[in-house]
């Protein structure tokens, strides 16, 4: 049974992850995230002492469980640019800030870090509104470059395919025709997706009510660190970071809302998707990270989640998340495994390691800290 | 002209607007400024608005508007509360209350529940809302901060089927100081008149060192009320002026509410993940009939309905219920 356990300072409690229900665990590793977790609070999403949290609890954990792989996710940056504009030399300390935290955990735990950044931002240049449409059209809180649209109308699609910001209109059975590869299928594909111009944003069901600064750009190719050896798309990291972690420590890094102009390491550029499709900072470039697989049919951009979302679904606490991920690099790694990041949920639920520690953060509120510690830790 | 939709009742001179920055007065009457603009439509467990006694386990569409009468130091919501009404309206969604009902059954909600920002500063879009929404036999519910007018509050009964008021203190200076309204009366007043008519629950943001030593007057004023009024004690994660306090301590609120628990059965005490404190216990027996999740800001779920027919399995003793237990993808409304 993997143990979910929550620290809103001061107070603290531990629930099965899968059923949600209040369970006692005593167990060593228990009680050593009970005391790790007590000591570093969470500073908050858009918080720069974010990052050194992340440093600072990957650190803590390195001395105490020793483990042979470390994942780690710095999301500082992403959170705090998507919603403020921030002057050029203020964003540039932040930059700076991230890439010496990476740097002092290289130092202190002697760990060799593949740095990968998600992408660049770009500046919000408008909405496109899907609020109209006959059909029904879902956006997400995250995800502003693809929607769905179920059920739309002819008066729909031909308002969806003359939209001056809307780049690509694409049937469901275009979609599995082209990208799938044998992976499971979501049973709520939606029937139309939608893919907007680099800089627009949809409105729809569930969109975010907070007011976006900047976007996801159009990134067909992200950075990746060239310490480690060459990737060409990114699902070439988990084996590069496999072929690596039998001769010295090694730590998968994300770094979150940066492209190649930020990226202080030496880098190459790796293809970040399929064909015309690229991944938003999110659950599937972690996925495809971790495992080394495209998934774009585990969490389908334009999905439409909520009628998963009834009493019955397992990991109450990993909001769409259903089930942990499988045969990821932490996993094929065999040894003891560590993943550490301010991105909630993500690393719990795409990493497979032993020990996972996030913030548990929702919409930029904070709530405190959360740990998952498997079964096999 | 005087606004009489809240307290404040603005003197409405031309081209002037109320303290809440939508309202105006135009053509001899009172007007909204941006009539159907919706900053929100989305979805949620109903037990995470939060009303934990009404249609448990529903799936409702949450809607919101822009604007507020309040000016709440903690504000969560303060990039739309506070923000300027006429920069946001045009990023907001222009929808006519056919097409908003019309979209929340498409997507099988069974009520609709606005609760972003103050409803009282958008209450003709929401009599009108009410209408199409009572077509479609989809009940409607509202948070609010309870500030409104006898009128409004008579009005309210009318459109809403539930209500959640925010009661964050029960002094007058508390409401000054941190909401920028003169007192608690009106809010008293209007619990008072809502209990009588409509399904209420009473929400109080505690905030650690402010109002956390008013847990037992406001108790008090509860039970004189009505003690089977659903209280949610609620640990308050201030922001907006407030955003370097300190977070309130779950242990000394649980303390200070023990006292509260010997008075009213129906208390929680959430808006923290992994609260130990959201099941409902039958007021006679103490039986537990409902069991949540709270996975705090990510909402609270139901869990486990343990009372059908909304009697306790244990004691038959009625449980204070609106509506019937309903399935999360039941495409029944109502």
């Amino acid at each position: 049974m993997a143990i979910a356990l929550f620290d809103v300072r001061k107070w603290q409690t531990t629930v099965d992850l899968r059923t949600g229900q209040t369970v006692n665990s005593d167990s060593r590793q228990v009680n050593m995230m009970r005391s790790i977790l007590d000591r570093h609070p969470y500073p908050g999403d858009v918080n720069l002492e974010s990052n050194q949290w992340v440093t600072d609890i990957a650190l803590n954990l390195v001395e105490e469980y020793q483990p042979g792989f470390v994942f780690l996710s710095y999301s500082q940056l992403y959170f705090s640019r998507r919603f403020s504009h921030l002057p050029g030399e203020e964003w540039q300390q932040m930059v700076g800030h991230v890439f010496d935290e990476i740097a002092r955990f290289e130092r202190e735990s002697g760990f060799q870090a593949l740095v990968v950044g998600s992408g660049e931002m770009v500046p919000l240049k408008g909405y496109i509104d899907l609020s109209q449409l006959d059909g029904v059209a879902t956006a997400s809180n995250w995800s502003t470059t693809y929607a769905g649209v179920y059920d739309p109308s002819p008066a729909d699609l031909e308002y969806v395919q003359s939209h001056p910001h809307i780049a690509r209109v694409v049937s469901q059975a275009e979609f599995v025709s082209h990208f799938h590869n044998g992976e499971d299928i979501r049973p709520h594909l939606p029937d139309f997706l939608l893919m907007a111009r680099e800089g627009y944003a949809f409105k729809a069901l569930s969109a975010s009510l907070r007011p976006l600064a900047n976007l996801t750009a159009w990134n067909h190719s992200i950075p990746v660190s060239d310490n480690l050896g060459e990737v060409e798309t990114i699902t070439e990291v988990r084996p590069l970071i496999e072929a690596n972690f039998r001769t010295r420590k090694t730590a998968l890094v994300i770094v979150e809302g940066i492209g190649s102009a930020d990226f202080r390491r030496s880098h190459q550029m790796s293809k970040n998707g399929l064909d015309w499709h690229f991944y938003e900072p999110g659950e599937g470039q972690f996925l495809a990270l971790t495992t080394g697989r495209h998934q774009l049919f585990s969490f389908p951009p334009g999905y439409l989640y909520y009628p998963e979302d009834g009493d019955s679904k397992e990991y109450p606490f990993s909001s769409y998340f259903d089930q942990l991920p499988e045969d990821t690099v932490a996993q094929a790694y065999g040894g003891k495994s560590i993943a550490v990041g301010n991105r909630s949920m993500f690393m719990h639920m795409t990493s497979g390691a032993n020990i996972s520690v996030e913030c548990f953060s929702r919409g930029l509120y904070n709530h405190g800290n959360m740990a998952v510690i498997g079964d096999g830790a | 002209m005087q606004c009489n939709l809240c307290e404040w009742r603005c003197e409405l001179s031309k081209g002037k607007t109320g303290v809440c920055r939508v309202i105006a007065a135009q053509d001899g009457e009172i007007r909204e400024l941006y009539p159907h603009r919706w900053s929100t439509y989305g979805l949620a467990h109903i037990e995470s608005i939060p009303f934990y006694h009404v249609y448990p386990g529903s799936q409702s569409m949450v809607i919101g508007t822009l604007g507020c009468n309040f000016d709440c130091s903690y504000c969560s919501n303060a990039y739309v509360a506070k923000e300027e009404p006429a920069l946001l309206a045009d990023r907001f969604f222009h929808l006519q209350p056919d097409k908003l009902v019309d979209i929340a059954r498409k997507i099988g909600c069974h009520n609709i529940v606005f609760n972003v920002n103050e409803p009282t500063v958008s209450l003709p879009t929401l009599v009108e809302l009410s209408r199409a929404a009572r077509q479609a036999g989809m009940p409607l519910g509202c948070l609010t901060n309870g500030y409104m007018t006898e009128e409004a509050t008579a009005t309210m009964a009318e459109i809403f089927s539930f209500i959640n008021i925010s009661l964050k203190s029960i002094t007058d200076e508390f409401y000054r100081h941190h909401a920028g309204v003169k007192g608690v009366e009106p809010i008293l007043r209007n619990i008072r008149s809502l209990a009588r008519t409509t399904h209420l629950e009473l929400l109080t943001p505690i905030i650690q060192s402010v109002n956390d030593g008013e847990i037992d007057a406001i108790a008090d004023f509860i039970a004189s009320v009505d003690p089977e009024i659903p209280w949610h004690v609620f640990r308050l994660l201030p922001e907006y002026k407030m955003k370097e306090v300190d977070y309130p301590l779950v242990e000394e609120i649980n303390a200070r509410l023990e006292t509260a628990r010997q008075k009213l059965p129906y208390i929680y005490f959430h808006n923290f993940v992994g609260s130990l404190w959201v099941n409902t216990f039958c007021p006679r027996c103490g039986t537990t009939v409902i069991e949540r999740l709270s996975l705090g800001c990510g909402g609270d779920r139901l869990l486990n309905y343990l009372c059908p027919g909304e009697i306790c399995p244990s004691c038959q003793n009625p449980i204070r219920i609106l509506g019937q237990r309903t399935e999360w993808n039941s495409r029944e409304v109502g």
